[in-house]
């Protein structure tokens, strides 16, 4: 069964609707905003004033909140309130006294040598920078100011610098004044063969085929790249690319985990739904309400319900011990999951008690809690369907459908229960037979005998009426389902904040309510109508966030776009904008993309291509020992980063490389090959796990079936992650474990032959004309002749030396190319 | 500086600096280093600058002066009987059959009471502690002076899945590391050439949840467990393909080499690209040294005897335990030891029929486990090194059906043991009621069974702890936790 997601928008629109007026908002912000006070790099930087929000906060947050902070104030201290701490301590002491950092208690605490004196009294001691940036702040007075996240977002004016012929975008202008700030330059533009394979794999996850690098590179100029660039975005393959970074966000997975990690019918629907949604530019707005709220909407179509999977891609104990908490464990993975994803809060630090760091109460969590609570549980143990399982199919159908399977349901349940009463009489070992897959076998030997003759005949005539039922729902065209939010509670239990976070001790009544600290406020909730299917707080929430005025969506999400063009967030932390995260490097361009965002009716494409087409990112990646010294964690930018392939960039990429991918897209998830030892790791090797042909598993990865419980090795190798949790940045891991894989799996080895033979293919059988081509392919440009000298070296040995034949030398040839560091890394 | 101030700011901020710095990838820069001690990098100008601070499985100093280097955790998966074992209950003899009220909670939900199935096996008294010890156990029954036995564990779930988490995790819900990752996240290890977690399965398959039960979690795959076997190819794709051969790696390897180098020459400053080259001939080591560390042809004669080695019965949890005496003196960090696997009796879960469950089960292991702590012990490996016994619950004293044997889960009360590393043996903690159904002497948790082990491995249970989601998260959770004072 197949669902197409409709492009709604033709592509043509689309491209001009991330392209149109760009220039004209640069102007018209730098008109407005002659007022906006010019952000400037402090601290490891030097010069100009401390910046609390930036500087001093973090420091407070993590190293004093945990005692003197917004959940515990010992010593009646708090370093998030400016009374407190300027206040004359029981001792008489001042923590901080404005102007005199030599007369505050602080900084003679921070600074001590003596342990029983030193704050904070665990930990490292605070750095001599750490402190002296203390002092400074409070020699200038000590001022408080809110968190960075918690303002609206400003509207920063690009700055204006002398000579630059380099900005071609505001991006540019930022971060060359930073740069300058710290008497550092931009590197070089990247060459154009570099830049190719780089926007290739960034955008689309593939690299390009050596022709098409050719072919663009001999014309090469800014307008080549543009085209280039509009090209790409226009492609199909970003949708799989960009889906599977946001599928990494909201811990999509196709199972449910714990013993039995059954499956999740029709996940990869979402999948689909998200790669569609991407590849055709759906509004970010629109993205966030048909996730949270697809089945709230005006228009509720198959698409928007497709979307409410996000509620369901989380993992589910069929089995809880303690079935109450196990519901308030869902409610959490919800709350968690969509306030690090929209907002990157982590409201779940607040379900026991007030969050310790960041200004969010445990009533806020439980607010948040109630907006959510028409969500039934993913499923029963006795119907794991019914929740979970929507139809998209017509009425008509879909009510002959229900009537039947209700049917079958009863049917079945009256003869379970009569199964059960006889099996309760039977020998315990043939008890514990039917609790697995022997069940049918001694039903079929032995019920008989432990039956009465009249309950017999029931039971017989019953099978006879489920036969009927089942044949005609066979006889039902099919019915097409999505996984999504098939039940809710239109009429949600009252919320309670349950105190120490346990579901069994409830508080104070909590109703939906907004996240305080972003101002707040109650939803206009219409009381649920009789026939409402659910509560309608969920389209609140999802109305408020998706807001042009949320200060934190289109923050969180340019930032999520910028980290994979950079390998990092300008927001390091970007699940996290709480104080305990990292502060932006570049807040002004974490805020001018945003407003980029809303202004282009939130097109993500259209922060892609300002992004793509800006000086940054088009800087080479080398840099000098000097600039290593002075930025080595290059927060400044002063190039780009060498970043190494995804997983799944790098599986697809060598499939491309070899000639085998299939591009088809959308559809079930496909089953690569595991072997039995990989298998053997389960209790019931192989169970879970299907069977693709050959040309099914050389799809991209983003269809590779995702089962909790069973990672398939060279994705987990290389740092595919823990789907259980919201992956706001994957690890990047060099292990062995990736070398032994790539160079001795069994797929390695069927794709190091098929390498061979797409060169013998192509360039015959000379071995000088197949190095080079294999080296083209992988390295996207000319080879070099001490590489091709190096690879013919290596056959003659092998020939010579070992005594392979063509083809085993060949193949060996192609493991080599396979494996180069420049093939596993974007430059 | 002392590690224990270190801790707290280490979990906090370095880990994304781990991430991030000078643009390499986590664990990228770590390799260079280990490389470094081989000198493999000599020629090579990146290695010269790698920060060697930064490498997450470099050994790390201890909180504390540890006890234990390591540990091997004797998993007996599916929930042995814990008063058919070690928790004697000579008030049930002469009550099988009799109905008695007592609160139960398993698999087949709550009950307020059941059918009494009395002891299966006589119990004796062992060891200068004198020590009850049924018959399933005649071999470690003679260990019994070196063993401390928790006979008041509880757990939050008599369901295997969740209760396999907890017992794996600290945690009911899966997502978080296990306590192997924990280890090797807190002390690095001492042997690049073999992984530092290492998981032997039962031959009848994994346990319920695979893979999950040694996952590393939100913290980084270098840390997550690796399945061993004890035979053939120890590990994942260890070896060549018969056809190509180490020779022929080699060469392969060296025009690899070659070429990567030359690659570095211009970006001498990405240490990420001299850690994949490093990768590669970390890996062809590990080719040679994974398989020594598994080949038992260097065992006397009277060592694989004492294991079991040679006989049916015990020969496959024999060579497991052999396998995980050699790994903990080749310095991995924590070896699990999965006995029974796949469902029903393929492990200890036994609902059935409780003597022929419990019958096979103990038969397979308890000749290699008595071994196993007497080689320990002969080679002065014991001390350092902590065994741990025990399954995710215990079982129940009635019978789950109406006929037969069988006991459902119980987590209310049961009994685990620990051996070596520091653990004062001849010791018995807590107890459960007259019938086992419920801990009520010094009831002790999973969480206080992981601080224990924690804190003899030198590390503060308290304080061990890693950022994620906005929480330091740590092994035991949130609240202080005990470890057991009285055994260490």
């Amino acid at each position: 069964m197949k669902l197409k997601f409709p492009m709604r928008q033709n592509p043509e629109r689309l491209r001009t609707k991330y392209r149109a007026g760009r220039l004209v908002t640069w102007l018209s912000t730098g008109v407005l905003m002659l007022c906006v006070e010019p952000f400037l790099l402090v601290g490891a930087f030097g010069a100009g004033k401390v910046d609390f929000s930036k500087d001093i906060q973090p420091i407070l947050a993590r190293r004093c909140f945990a005692c003197h902070g917004p959940d515990k104030h010992e010593s009646n201290l708090r370093f998030d309130n400016r009374d407190s701490v300027i206040a004359s301590a029981e001792s008489g002491a001042r923590a901080i006294v404005p102007k005199e950092s030599s007369t505050s208690e602080l900084i003679r605490r921070v600074s001590s040598e003596d342990d029983s004196i030193r704050m904070p009294p665990e930990g490292k001691a605070l750095t001599e920078a750490e402190v002296s940036l203390l002092r400074r702040w409070i020699d200038e007075g000590a001022e408080f100011s809110a968190h960075w996240s918690f303002q609206p977002i400003r509207k920063p004016l690009p700055p204006v610098i002398d000579e630059d012929a380099w900005t071609r975008h505001p991006i540019d202008a930022f971060v060359l004044k930073q740069l300058r700030d710290q008497g550092l330059s931009p590197a070089e533009p990247a060459r154009a063969e570099v830049l190719i394979r780089r926007a290739y794999l960034d955008v689309i996850g593939l690299p390009p085929s050596p022709e098409t690098a050719r072919e663009l590179a001999a014309s090469w100029s800014d307008a080549t790249y543009e085209r280039l660039i509009d090209q790409l975005l226009a492609d199909p393959a970003l949708g799989e690319r960009w889906a599977r970074n946001w599928l990494d966000v909201v811990r999509f997975a196709e199972t449910n985990s714990f013993e039995r990690d059954g499956g999740k019918p029709n996940a990869w629907k979402y999948r689909d739904y998200v790669i569609a949604s991407f590849t055709s530019d759906k509004g970010y707005d629109e993205f966030i309400r048909e996730q949270l709220a697809g089945d709230e909407l005006d228009q509720v179509t198959p698409e928007t319900l497709t979307a409410t999977g996000f509620y369901r891609l989380g993992i589910w104990d069929d089995e809880p011990a303690d079935p109450l908490q196990a519901r308030f464990d869902e409610y959490d993975d919800i709350v968690s999951t969509a306030g690090q994803s929209f907002l990157a809060l982590t409201f779940n630090c607040a379900r026991c008690h007030d969050h310790k760091i960041d200004p969010i109460t445990q009533k806020d969590y439980y607010s948040l809690v109630s907006f959510f609570r028409d969500v039934t549980s993913y499923a029963s143990r006795s119907d794991q369907r019914e929740n979970n399982q929507l139809s998209v199919s017509p009425k008509h159908l879909t009510e002959n459908f229900e009537r039947l399977t209700d049917q079958t349901k009863s049917i079945t349940r009256e003869l379970r229960r009569r199964e059960q009463n006889a099996i309760a009489k039977m020998p315990a070992p043939d008890q514990r037979a039917t609790e697995g897959p022997q069940r049918k076998r001694v039903l079929k030997e032995k019920l008989r005998q432990f039956m009465e003759d009249d309950d017999w005949t029931k039971y017989t005539s019953l099978q006879a009426e489920l036969e009927t039922a089942q044949a005609e729902l066979r006889q039902l065209p099919p019915i097409e389902f999505v996984l999504g939010l098939a039940k809710c509670d239109p009429i949600p239990p009252t919320t309670h904040v349950l105190l120490r976070g346990n579901p069994h001790n409830p508080g104070p009544d909590v109703g939906p309510a907004f996240p305080t600290i972003l101002g707040g406020g109650s939803p206009r909730v219409q009381p649920p109508a009789d026939n409402a299917r659910s509560a309608g707080r969920r389209r609140a929430l999802a109305d408020w966030i998706a807001s042009p005025d949320n200060w934190l969506a289109s923050r969180v999400i340019v930032n999520r776009i910028w980290q994979y063009y950079f390998g990092r967030g300008l927001v390091r932390s970007a699940n996290n904008f709480g104080l305990m995260g990292d502060s932006p490097t570049h807040p002004e361009i974490l805020d001018y993309l945003a407003q980029e965002l809303v202004a282009h009716d939130w097109s993500l494409k259209a922060v892609h291509r300002a992004i793509l087409l800006s000086s940054t990112y088009r800087m080479s990646s080398s840099s000098s020992a000097d600039y290593q010294a002075k930025d080595p964690d290059n927060r400044l930018l002063s190039h780009q980063t060498v970043r190494r392939l995804s997983a799944e960039q790098l599986r697809d990429s060598i499939l491309a490389v070899t000639g085998e991918l299939n591009e088809q897209q959308f559809g079930e998830s496909i089953y690569p090959t595991l072997s039995a030892e990989v298998l053997a790791s389960q209790s019931r090797p192989g169970s879970g796990w299907g069977q693709s042909s050959p040309a099914e598993q050389a799809r991209r990865s983003v269809y590779i079936h995702v089962k909790r419980s069973l990672p398939v090795p060279m994705l987990a190798a290389f740092d595919f992650p823990e789907t259980d949790i919201s992956c706001e940045a994957r690890f990047l891991t060099t292990q062995p474990a990736q070398a032994l894989g790539m160079l001795n799996s069994a797929w390695m080895q069927q794709q190091s032959q098929a390498l061979a033979n797409r060169v013998r293919r192509e360039v015959g059988d000379r071995l000088e004309s197949q190095a080079r081509r294999m080296l083209e392919l992988v390295q996207v440009r000319l080879p070099h002749a001490q590489d091709i000298a190096d690879l013919l070296s290596l056959t003659s040995r092998l020939k010579e030396q070992h005594k392979l034949d063509d083809v085993s030398t060949s193949t060996a040839m192609a493991l080599v190319a396979l494996n180069l560091n420049e093939f596993a890394y974007i430059d | 500086m002392p590690q224990l101030k270190r801790t707290g700011s280490f979990c906090r901020r370095v880990r994304r600096e781990f991430l991030w710095q000078s643009g390499a990838g986590f664990g990228a820069v770590a390799l260079t280093s280990l490389l470094e001690k081989d000198g493999f990098f000599g020629n090579c100008s990146a290695a010269e600058t790698a920060p060697a601070t930064a490498n997450p499985l470099a050994p790390k100093p201890p909180h504390f002066a540890p006890k234990a280097k390591s540990i091997i955790f004797l998993f007996m998966y599916g929930g042995p009987s814990h008063i058919d074992t070690f928790d004697y209950k000579p008030g049930m003899v002469g009550m099988d059959g009799k109905t008695t009220q007592v609160k139960t909670f398993g698999r087949g939900g709550h009950r307020n009471q059941g059918r009494i199935v009395e002891p299966r096996w006589k119990f004796k008294q062992y060891g200068e502690c004198g020590k009850w010890v049924s018959e399933l156990f005649p071999h470690l029954a003679g260990c019994v002076d070196d063993i401390a036995f928790l006979q008041s564990m509880t757990a939050d779930s008599p369901i295997h899945g969740s209760a396999m988490l907890m017992m794996n995790s600290g945690r009911i819900l899966s997502g978080s590391p296990a306590l192997g990752s924990w280890v090797n996240y807190g002390l690095g290890t001492v042997n690049e050439n073999l992984p530092g977690f290492v998981v032997m399965l039962d031959p009848t398959g994994g346990p319920i949840s695979g893979a999950k039960n040694w996952s590393s979690g939100f913290m980084p795959a270098i840390y997550q467990g690796n399945v061993l076997k004890s035979q053939g190819s120890p590990l994942l794709d260890l070896q060549p393909p018969a056809q190509t051969g180490r020779a022929v790696q080699r060469e392969i390897l060296d025009t690899l080499r070659t070429m990567n180098q030359r690659h570095l020459a211009d970006r001498a400053d990405h240490h990420d690209l001299a850690a994949r080259i490093a990768s590669y001939e970390l890996a062809y080591k590990m080719q040679e040294h994974a398989p020594e560390s598994v080949d038992l042809t260097q065992e006397d004669a009277a060592t694989l005897e004492l294991y079991g080695v040679n006989q049916p019965k015990t020969q496959d949890f024999g060579r497991r335990c052999l396998l995980a005496r050699r790994l903990v003196e080749r310095g991995v960090r924590c070896v699990q030891l999965y006995s029974g696997g796949a469902h029903n009796d393929d492990n200890w879960d036994a609902h059935g029929d409780l003597e022929i469950n419990h019958n096979k089960h103990a038969g397979a292991t308890d000749q290699p486990i008595a071994a196993l702590l007497k080689d320990l012990k002969r080679r002065g490996m014991l001390d350092s090194t902590l065994v741990v016994w025990g399954g995710e619950f215990g079982r129940q004293p009635t019978a789950e059906y109406q006929q037969g044997s069988g006991r459902d889960h119980n987590s209310y009360g049961f009994t685990m043991w620990m051996a070596g590393g520091g653990i004062q043996g001849g010791l018995t903690i807590g107890a459960t009621d007259e019938l086992g159904s419920a801990a009520v002497e010094r009831p002790l948790h999973v969480k206080n069974l992981h601080a224990t082990i924690l804190q003899q491995l030198g590390l503060d249970p308290n304080r061990l702890a890693y950022f994620h989601g906005g929480l330091n998260q740590k092994l035991v959770g949130v609240e202080h936790i005990d470890p057991i004072r009285e055994i260490i």
